[in-house]
């Protein structure tokens, strides 16, 4: 049998094992977008405060973790804590991971998507009263968030490419059981053209959202 | 930081220093092959016929929907299929740079784009041909966009290299696991690892924000790709 015949004759086998993968690549990317979020906007809201030694720490958090490959983050987390005794799935780690790195990028995001709402909108809010906690929650974050969707969008699509290094941690996702597939048939070029499929079916769709959005943006700064 | 990691730190650095060359030539080879590719790819697609621009466009999306880890199990582990078997460190830098290439072409395509079509207009009004506007009128101007993601792309192309370690290319992140094996101490290996990232990225993204500064240009914020 040809490669390419025996890959049809398991295509059902594959496509089950990937499929398992697949949703826990789901898994993994929305658990890390979700901490991305909450640390970029805890960060980005330390960095625009008024406390120089909290803007200090946000800002040393996003440069380290931006300039650190996030694989070497994974390996600290899952392969580094373990060692000294907190020893965690590799799915939360990767979770972690993901999530710390993804932070320090959202931070940068939310900082500018921060710094671009009106002054004048912070100030009315804290003329009324307003603590400033309250201006940032009900007036300027959701202003800023509508300018910086299509980055966050973006940053997901980018999200989801990455989980596929969390297979070096041993996180049963959509690489992970590939590599598996490819250890037990040796048909790596089928198994992983196959997975570039999967993923492409994941983030087509999710870049005509950005695209929906960036054209939505630029109209609306038009208006 | 008590003496005996001290003693564990002289035996390590030796390696992880040649180590980190390995990464930066990595870069830099990948690097060169994505531009060039990418310049290819936007001329392709802003000048080339209809089946040349539909051709580079399917390998940008494609390129730009899978994982670079994809790609690179495809160079290495897929390509001795059809007969051609590479090296784990080319396998990466033709992975990296075709990865980088499908990204730097749509920022030379916006960047050409971005020129007023009047300059075209203007150059040819004066009898130059297509390629001296481009060398002479288009491209100067032009690079003023490019520069600023290209610079970006540097640095995410710096820190990607770590995937290669993933089939056992020799850089930094694949001797900090063959460290990490024969000592196990993993935190403080990959916590060495991860400030020598450090010390070769932060550098050039500081560098690269003066310049902005300095080009007078507050930027939207530029995701860089991942």
């Amino acid at each position: 049998m040809t490669d390419w015949a025996r890959t049809w004759h398991l295509l059902p086998y594959f496509l089950s094992v990937l499929w398992s993968g697949t949703i826990m690549t789901v898994i993994v990317t929305v658990g890390g977008f979700v901490a991305s979020i909450l640390l970029g906007v805890l960060f980005a809201a330390l960095r625009t405060g008024s406390s120089r030694l909290l803007n200090a720490l946000a800002h040393a958090y996003v440069e380290i973790f931006r300039a650190v490959p996030v694989l070497t983050q994974l390996f600290i987390i899952y392969f580094g804590l373990g060692a000294i005794g907190i020893r965690l799935s590799p799915i939360p780690a990767a979770v972690i991971g993901f999530g710390l790195n993804g932070g320090a990028y959202l931070t940068e995001v939310f900082r500018a998507g921060i710094d671009a709402v009106n002054k004048g909108q912070t100030e009315a809010a804290l003329s009324i009263g307003m603590t400033k906690l309250m201006a940032l929650g009900y007036i300027v974050l959701p202003q800023a968030i509508r300018i910086v969707l299509p980055s966050i969008a973006n940053f997901a699509i980018g999200l989801l490419k990455d989980t596929s290094l969390a297979s070096a941690v041993a996180a049963p996702e959509l690489s992970f059981n590939a590599h598996m597939l490819v250890d037990e048939t040796f048909l790596s070029t089928q198994i992983y053209l196959l997975v570039a499929g999967f993923y492409l079916a994941m983030s087509l769709p999710l870049s005509a959202v950005v695209r929906m959005l960036e054209r939505r943006a630029r109209r609306s700064q038009r208006a | 930081m008590s003496a005996h990691f001290l003693g564990l730190l002289g035996d390590w650095m030796p390696q992880l220093l040649v180590a980190a060359g390995q990464t930066l030539k990595m870069a830099a080879l990948a690097y060169a092959l994505g531009a060039m590719l990418g310049f290819v790819i936007a001329l392709g697609e802003l000048f080339g016929g209809r089946w040349i621009f539909w051709l580079c466009r399917v390998y940008v999306e494609f390129i730009r929907a899978t994982p670079t880890l994809t790609q690179l199990f495809l160079i290495y582990f897929g390509l001795p299929a059809i007969g051609v078997v590479l090296p784990g460190f080319w396998a990466a830098v033709i992975a990296l740079g075709a990865h980088y290439a499908a990204y730097m072409a749509e920022v030379y395509r916006s960047g050409i784009s971005a020129v007023d079509r009047g300059q075209h207009e203007a150059a040819q009004a004066i009898g130059m041909t297509r390629a001296q506007t481009m060398l002479h009128i288009i491209l100067p101007q032009a690079v003023r966009v490019i520069l600023p993601p290209m610079t970006n792309f540097g640095i995410s192309l710096l820190k990607d290299t770590s995937v290669a370690s993933l089939i056992a290319a020799p850089e930094l992140m694949m001797r900090a696991n063959d460290l990490t094996s024969e000592y196990y101490m993993p935190m403080q290996l990959y916590l060495v690892t991860g400030v020598m990232y450090f010390v070769m990225s932060y550098p050039l993204s500081t560098g690269m924000r003066y310049l902005e500064r300095r080009a007078g240009r507050s930027r939207p914020v530029l995701l860089e790709p991942i």
